[in-house]
């Protein structure tokens, strides 16, 4: 068995990624214990070095015959909990700087990196980690921006109009695409009639109307992913069927999104999306990746750091 | 009416309207709160099951749709298939795992038809015994593995 120990506010965070991936964790104190396995030594091994861990193998073996199912349902359960509770579905905007709080004064590669995206981006919008950050932050980054920006506006509303009778063509039930499709304009609709952005920021906290943007967004990834089915199949991993992935992958809430989802929902949508990547690799610069990669001009920066992704606001020159 | 409702009145409507083929609802088993249904359906002819009547029962939570709805078989004649256990839990990813909000009580029904309709030899779940002695009476609070997808 694993012993890991961390600081209180990172236990939650590796604790929920154990849980999320079907190992039973149990919490004593400041500590989280691990059943042995290679699997969790590989896990324990790529855990960002944010917390500081100890492994040890003096406690017990699990019990393994028992049923856990419902011990672990009630654990996630009860993570999602505390998760909702600490964090908001999309935060207020943030100075650039509380992303170096996060991590230790002597994490030296996240520390640089962080300085060095502090260069060009001057704030951040936090987004809650719960499998679906992707989809809430580029729809509340790019509806922000279609404020008072009416060309932009005009096209994307015309477009998401359209989109509902697409995705019934393509099979979906029209009377539960109806439900998402009607918050999805509703939501442009007060866009358009020059809300500011702590109006929409109200609507993104609203889990009700929140997920249901989230859901219409999902679809719209499927729809395109099937559309261009020819040419999504070749990355499409475990000789999965585009239909299969989209059921198991892109349709399901809190799936997280992956490149591929990314290109599918930028092209559907005709947006350039630029994504930050802040992890442990390469040197002290960060690089990005622009979605779709020819040349046009990102209306929306994205913050990715392993698992999750934020919201970047470029500085005011 | 809460959201939730809103929607499972539209699907009720909707399902009574256009009942999808060998289905009808039970209308008096819709509860006043509408958070539960029977549906009976009909094994599909040509199949293993040709001739036979199933209920199917249907549980919503305030979170439908963007949590699934429970879903067992019913009633006195549980359907002998690999997928489904003899306490009529059902083995099925999208009432779990790969539910989407995008789904309905009429696509979970055409679903479990289809898993039905491609049986090819009736027989229970390899663990049925294990399994119907220690889980627990909802079928949610089980962590499926979805290890077969052609039977």
């Amino acid at each position: 068995m694993f012993k890991i120990q961390l600081k209180n506010d990172k236990l939650l965070k590796v604790w929920c990624h154990f849980l999320c991936k079907g190992f039973l964790v149990e919490m004593r104190g400041d500590q989280l214990l691990l059943p042995c396995g290679k699997t969790v030594k590989t896990m324990v091994a790529r855990l960002p070095r944010i917390c500081v861990f100890k492994m040890a193998d003096d406690c017990s073996p699990s019990d393994v015959g028992r049923n856990y199912d419902e011990a672990i349902k009630v654990q996630v359960e009860n993570i999602h909990k505390e998760i909702a509770d600490m964090q908001s579905l999309v935060s207020e905007k943030m100075d650039i700087c509380v992303l170096g709080k996060e991590y230790s004064a002597d994490d030296y590669i996240y520390q640089s990196k962080i300085k060095d995206l502090a260069l060009n981006y001057s704030h951040v919008r936090k987004t809650r980690g719960d499998g679906n950050c992707f989809y809430r932050a580029f729809g509340f980054a790019y509806m922000e921006l279609l404020i008072g920006n009416q060309a932009e506006y005009d096209r994307f509303k015309n477009l998401a109009s359209q989109s509902k009778d697409d995705l019934v063509s393509l099979g979906f039930p029209s009377f539960t695409v109806e439900d998402f499709y009607q918050v999805f304009m509703e939501t442009i609709e007060d866009v358009g009639k020059h809300q500011c952005a702590e109006e929409l920021l109200k609507t993104f906290q609203d889990e009700g109307l929140s997920n249901y943007i989230v859901v219409y967004l999902r679809l719209l990834t499927s729809a395109q992913l099937q559309r261009k089915s020819d040419f999504f199949e070749n990355f499409i991993e475990g000789g999965r069927t585009t239909k299969e992935f989209c059921s198991q992958e892109v349709e399901p809430m809190a799936r997280e999104s992956d490149h591929i989802h990314i290109i599918a929902l930028t092209d559907a949508l005709g947006v350039c999306v630029r994504v930050v990547y802040v992890d442990r690799s390469g040197d002290s610069s960060v690089n990005h990746h622009d979605f779709p990669e020819d040349g046009s001009r990102p209306a929306v920066v994205l913050l990715y750091r392993p698992g999750h992704y934020d919201i970047l606001y470029h500085k005011q020159l | 009416m809460a959201a939730w409702q809103r929607r499972l009145q539209k699907e009720l409507i909707e399902i009574q309207k256009k009942p999808p083929p060998g289905m009808h609802l039970d209308t008096d088993s819709v509860s006043s709160n509408l958070a539960t249904w029977i549906i009976h359906v009909d094994g599909a002819p040509g199949t293993l099951y040709d001739g036979e009547k199933f209920q199917l029962e249907f549980k919503f939570g305030s979170r439908y749709p963007f949590e699934s709805p429970e879903v067992v078989f019913g009633g006195s004649n549980i359907p002998v298939h690999p997928h489904v256990y003899s306490n009529g839990h059902i083995c099925l990813s999208i009432l779990t795992d790969d539910w989407s909000p995008a789904l309905s009580v009429e696509s979970v029904c055409l679903s479990i038809v289809s898993m039905l309709s491609s049986c090819q030899e009736k027989k229970l779940p390899p663990d049925n015994n294990w399994y119907v002695k220690t889980c627990n009476k909802n079928p949610k609070k089980t962590r499926w593995w979805y290890h077969d997808d052609t039977v």
